[in-house]
């Protein structure tokens, strides 16, 4: 996708290579090149074309992980201020699941302001106020909505579109459909901050996808990816001498079974070899400016944010970003601003950062959340009160590659409660991302335990009024 | 395909428009009744749809039921869905029937509803290959009489020759002991192993060694391993706390110890199933009882118990379908099933007799306790939409319609209460096991057969029903099934068959004629050649560095992780201390469910989150980093490095020793030269003794002929 960072990656290697490991390593770099177009079909990573003309060429997935506030945030509502510490109409209440809490717990209003960001006038809370100066860029869907209650099948109702481990997340089918544009990283990567995810790696899990389409968990300090560093005895010239004698070792192998998997085995072995090299360089960020590094601020979740651009400039598919600051039960009062502060300059920081370089066109950014809050209150002491899982209506955000700039979406009812108009569930944001990128949902299938399966299981709706 | 009235045709519509009825007539089912259901209802109760699962174009479905209940009689379904008005009306669209039409259902259903026989109809199902019940075909003539060892070669032969193919020459015997060792026990032949198999002249030195192997305890960790994927066996809850489960690796060493006995695949079924209702149940068979303690289990504080504990009864139904039936019930439990002949309320009939269950641990003679299941009662519901707070109706166990009944036989049935006595687990584990039944002695044998040649004879080991993949060699599976059952389920038995068979000792290499006419080797014209399981790779290395600890069963061990991955506040504070005993086989590792140890992650290793019916076997560069740069594959190489330095000084010998330990056969002279000139280029670069043999031996365990079975 970024052919010229491609080359200067390669470049950049080959100087490398100049260095110390010499002709031997660009002479295997020129075969493989050779290799992966004879291997055809047996590289599942090749880039495939989509379905149709994509706008999308690679996501950032930022995953605010454990029920953002959209009563708080993202949905204004004049009555719940009004009817704040009544409790809720018996009309609210048939057909919604509590979690935690109940209905003889308070409504309570939003706790911050709400102001009216960009020329869109979009309403947001005053908490974010760096985030909402990019309004004109965004989408908000009001009227997300599914049926998983607690964090963990949630995660996965959003990641995997059911809420049970055992399916395979958004990136894994991206990477099925469109296969990998980076030959030097891997297509889809995963970055973690502060707790994991409940549901942990079936958050970035190929479920029955191949492990190939599985995301690759990067660690945001030291070594990105595990076992990258060669032993530290093992000087860098004897590490090559030794994956060409495998390598030379796997052509006989191959010539003799004719097996088209040692092709793939010997493409496997010279990718893993690149990534040594290019993931340092990728985490390398003397080349970034100092406005830009300070843009984005000093947190691991801010750094994590600047590498997942990198990541997408070197033709990396799929980024998961993950924040875990949001599951306020109680104490949403103190909570919440703490949370907003340690997203909303970096988070606008790469939305602007992406602009500049003109990567926000072919960048699909999504901001995601497993599920919304109660506008009740969980506890009834006001002072310290939070709120409970709410996944009948929440809030999610889009930027970027074919998606409406300054809109919003969808509406709720006056007390947050249930959708209202344009429901958008899961099911259909999946078929959105995907068709974003090219793909029609129905047809991008998988063969498992006798069915033809989708990220969409027999559901979804691409939902055609926020693409531009 | 669909049943014989529709395809008589339009005439009947004209027939039952001009017949009029008279009070006490009888009606005619062919002129009155079917012209009704072929005009106004088989568009969506019929062949192609079966809506609330009801068809009623086959006689035996419309006397079972749809998922709501009774289709017949004067207060079933039909009746009073014809006369409701509403959403419930039928036919939902169009004008409802007539009060003709009506009349005429009504009075045929006071007639007890006669149907004749011959337009009584079939369902596809019953034309299902593997629904039938097994009968032992004869074994086919075939002209290259030489190459047929054994019945599985004629019945392979057959196909082949009308073909005009015939199968690939024997292997080269090194090819056959490392295939032997790696199929049957998980581990590499020794040189002097190797070197003994090449000196034995006698006839059956094949078969000696066949014989050894199937004795070794190890055999019991390597197949033990192969029903632990489908067990979903783990040793902690899954979901977000996913605590330890100290006492699950009793179950390992049970079916480790129950595959080394060869314990009859009838009995090992049954002891797992419903091991604790044995009359005076031994530790050990409430231990194989704890087969379905081995569910996710969400210890959360906000986690709904009856949710969790509902999720986990589907989870046994769905395993033991999968595990032993081939069937993705699982499709069932929301609405029937839209291929196979399961109805909504069969899932919730075979839910019962789990949903008849309580979890119990209990104290062993020797000390430490065990987790086993004990029965407990409850009325199972159908769960409407698969929705456990949306009761449906009452259902008690039962089986699906289309499979044999269940056999009220068992050896409980002395007991005076006997025939008013609901069915229970044991009931339905000898049920499975009843040779009767189509599906269980079918699927274990395509099972043994996916691991002895990478593929089933049926390609899709979770699915035996209408959309799973045809079998190649339908006849081959149903007598490797009879074949099974008549060596009283012995699993070594059936092995020692299929090993001995000429199919499997041909050649893996790939053959030009085959690569258009039959690229995925359906045809068996050649083995496969495959990477081994993640488990077999660490064993591998181990092996032939020295280091591997072959000491057997107990609890569970950890190796050190790489560096940093635990960091992440992970609550598996079990993993952060390595164990003593780190360097013993794969089967012996910690299974945490929410973090695979990540060496078996990047070689597909099962996660013991769902049975596992087929390993993946991709091919990452993850991969290539492990083997290169894991702790565990960089120990080894050093120690397998000082192995070879060990064996002689020479350095020939010494390239030639680790091409015989790692790949069980004699270097190449091409081989050598590579090697060769490793050591040239190691040594160029300034690298000692020590240094060059470690980048030798760190070269050999990564090349894939290493941890491929040829």
């Amino acid at each position: 996708m970024q052919p010229d960072i491609g080359l200067l990656t390669r470049r950049r290697f080959l100087t490398s290579a100049a260095s110390g490991l010499g002709a031997v390593a660009l002479a295997s770099m020129l075969r493989d090149d050779g290799l992966l177009a004879q291997s055809g079909d047996s590289d599942p990573l090749r880039p495939r074309p989509p379905h149709f003309e994509a706008k999308a060429k690679a996501c950032i997935f930022i995953f605010l992980i454990g029920g953002i506030s959209q009563v708080d945030l993202f949905d204004r509502k004049p009555l719940l201020q009004r009817l704040h510490g009544e409790r809720i109409p018996e009309s609210y209440r048939r057909g919604v699941r509590l979690g935690q809490t109940n209905y003889n717990a308070p409504l309570m209003g939003a706790r911050f302001g709400f102001r009216r960001y960009g020329r869109c006038g979009m309403e947001m809370s005053e908490l974010l106020p760096y985030f909402g100066s990019c309004a004109d860029d965004l989408t908000l869907i009001r009227s997300m909505h599914h049926e998983a209650f607690d964090h963990a099948p949630g995660e996965l109702e959003l990641c995997t579109g059911k809420d049970i481990p055992g399916r395979p997340t958004m990136g894994s089918w991206l990477i099925y459909g469109l296969g990998s544009e980076s030959r030097n990283l891997p297509g889809y990567v995963v970055l973690l901050n502060g707790r994991s995810p409940k549901a942990r790696s079936y958050v970035w899990g190929s479920g029955y996808l191949p492990a190939t389409y599985q995301g690759v968990l990067f660690r945001n300090q030291g070594s990105p990816i595990l076992n990258l560093q060669t032993p530290s005895e093992m000087a860098p010239g004897l590490h090559r001498a030794q994956l060409d004698a495998i390598r030379s070792l796997n052509e006989l192998h191959h010539e003799e079974t004719g097996d088209p998997r040692v092709a793939a085995q010997i493409a496997a072995y010279e990718l893993a070899y690149r990534m040594q090299t290019a993931a340092p360089e990728l985490l390398d960020l003397s080349g970034e400016t100092r406005a830009t590094i300070e843009s984005y601020g000093a947190s691991d979740f801010a750094r994590s944010l600047l590498l997942a651009r990198r990541l997408v400039e070197r033709g990396v598919r799929f980024v998961t970003v993950t924040h875990h600051e949001w599951d306020h039960h109680d104490g949403i009062a103190a909570g919440l601003p703490d949370a907003c502060r340690q997203i909303d300059r970096p988070i606008a920081a790469l939305l602007q950062d992406l602009k500049r370089r003109g990567l926000l066109e072919s960048t699909l950014v999504v901001g995601g959340t497993e599920f919304g809050r109660t506008a009740i209150t969980q506890g009834n002491n006001f002072a310290n009160a939070g709120r409970d899982h709410h996944p009948h209506a929440f809030t999610i955000w889009l930027a970027g590659a074919g998606v409406k700039r300054g809109f919003t979406l969808g509406e709720t009812d006056e007390l947050c409660w249930r959708v209202a108009e344009d429901p958008v569930h899961t099911h259909d944001f999946h078929a959105t991302l995907l068709h974003l990128f090219g793909l029609d949902h129905r047809r991008l299938t998988f063969r498992h335990q006798g069915l033809d399966m989708r990220l969409t299981d027999v559901a979804g709706t691409v939902v055609n009024k926020i693409l531009e | 395909m669909s049943s014989a009235w529709l395809r008589v045709g339009a005439c009947w519509l004209a027939w039952a428009c001009a017949g009029v009825l008279y009070a006490g007539e009888p009606v005619d089912f062919r002129r009155d009744i079917a012209p009704i259901f072929a005009e106004r209802c088989v568009r969506c109760h019929g062949p192609k749809r079966q809506e609330g699962g009801l068809r009623l174009d086959v006689r035996r479905r419309v006397q079972i039921g749809g998922d709501s209940g009774l289709t017949l009689g004067i207060k079933g379904e039909l009746l009073q869905r014809i006369d409701a008005t509403g959403d419930k009306r039928m036919p939902p669209s169009g004008e409802p029937l007539s009060d003709k039409q009506k009349k005429l259902l009504r009075e045929w259903m006071k007639q007890g509803a006669p149907w004749p026989d011959e337009l009584a109809g079939k369902e596809e199902h019953e034309s299902h290959w593997a629904f039938r019940r097994v009968t032992r075909p004869a074994v086919p003539k075939v002209k290259n009489t030489a190459r047929v060892l054994n019945p599985i070669d004629a019945f392979l032969l057959q196909r082949l020759e009308a073909e005009s193919l015939g199968f690939s020459p024997e292997a080269p015997r090194t090819t056959l002991l490392r295939r032997l060792h790696l199929d049957l026990i998980g581990l590499p032949p020794t040189p002097t192993e190797v070197e003994a198999f090449l000196k034995d002249e006698t006839q059956d030195a094949y078969e000696k060694q066949v014989d050894r192997l199937l004795a070794s305890p190890h055999f019991g960790e390597r197949w033990g391993r192969h029903w632990l994927d489908l067990a979903r066996f783990a040793e902690s809850d899954g979901y977000e706390n996913d605590r330890l489960r100290p006492d699950a690796w009793r179950f390992r060493d049970w079916v480790i110890d129950a595959i080394n006995r060869d314990m009859p695949f009838d009995r090992f079924t049954i002891e797992q199933l419903a091991g604790d209702l044995l009359p005076n149940a031994t530790p050990e068979q409430k231990i194989a009882a704890g087969l379905h303690r081995h569910t996710l289990w969400n210890s959360a504080a906000s986690a709904d118990k009856e949710e969790f504990r509902t999720l986990a009864i589907k989870d046994r139904v769905e395993t033991t379908a999968a595990a032993w039936m081939g069937l993705t019930l699982g499709c069932a439990k929301c609405h029937s099933h839209k291929y196979d002949p399961i109805r909504q309320r069969e899932y919730y009939q075979v839910y019962a007799f789990f949903n008849n269950t309580d979890h119990q641990d209990f104290k062993l003679p020797g000390g430490g306790t065990a987790m086993t299941l004990a029965e407990k009662k409850r009325v199972t519901h159908i769960h409407q939409r698969g929705n456990f707070l949306q009761k449906g109706d009452e259902v008690p166990p039962g089986t699906p319609s289309f499979l044999p009944a269940l056999a009220m036989t068992s050896i409980l049935r002395d007991k005076p209460d006997a025939q008013r006595r609901a069915p229970d687990r044991f009931d339905f584990a000898l049920w499975l096991v009843d040779p009767k039944h189509p599906l269980t002695a079918r699927v274990a044998v395509n099972r043994f057969w996916q691991h002895l040649f990478g593929q089933g004879l049926v390609t899709t080991p979770e699915n035996f029903g209408l959309s799973g993949q045809a079998p190649s060699h339908p006849e081959l599976i149903d007598w490797l099934a009879d074949e099974f059952v008549r060596l009283k389920w012995s699993r070594k038995g059936l092995l020692r068959t299929i090993v001995l068979s000429a199919a499997y000792r041909q050649s893996s290499r790939a053959r030009p004629d085959l690569a258009k006419r039959d690229p995925d080797n359906r045809l068996v014209a050649r083995q496969n050649r495959y990477r081994v399981e993640a488990e077999i790779v660490r064993d591998l290395a181990l092996s032939v560095s020295g280091l591997l600890d072959l000491k057997m069963g107990g609890p569970s061990i950890v190796p050190p992780f790489p560096d940093g991955l635990l960091a992440q506040r992970f609550q598996a504070e079990a993993l952060k201390l390595p164990t003593k005993e780190h360097r013993r086989r794969g089967v012996y590792i910690h299974v945490q469910r929410t973090l695979t140890y990540p060496m078996l992650a990047a070689f597909d290793g099962a996660d013991g989150n769902q049975p596992c019916l087929r390993r993946d076997r991709s091919t990452t560069p993850m991969q290539a980093l492990t083997l290169l740069n894991d702790p565990v594959f960089v120990e080894a190489a050093k120690a397998l490095a000082v192995r070879i330095q060990k064996a002689t000084p020479d350095q020939d010998g010494r390239l030639r020793f680790g091409i015989q330990l790692c790949l069980g056969r004699a270097a190449t002279a091409r081989e050598l030269a590579v090697l060769s000139d490793l050591v040239a280029a190691q040594r160029k670069l300034g690298a000692k003794d020590d240094a060059v043999w470690t980048g030798v031996a760190r070269t050999l365990i990564n090349i894939d002929a290493f941890i491929t079975r040829e």
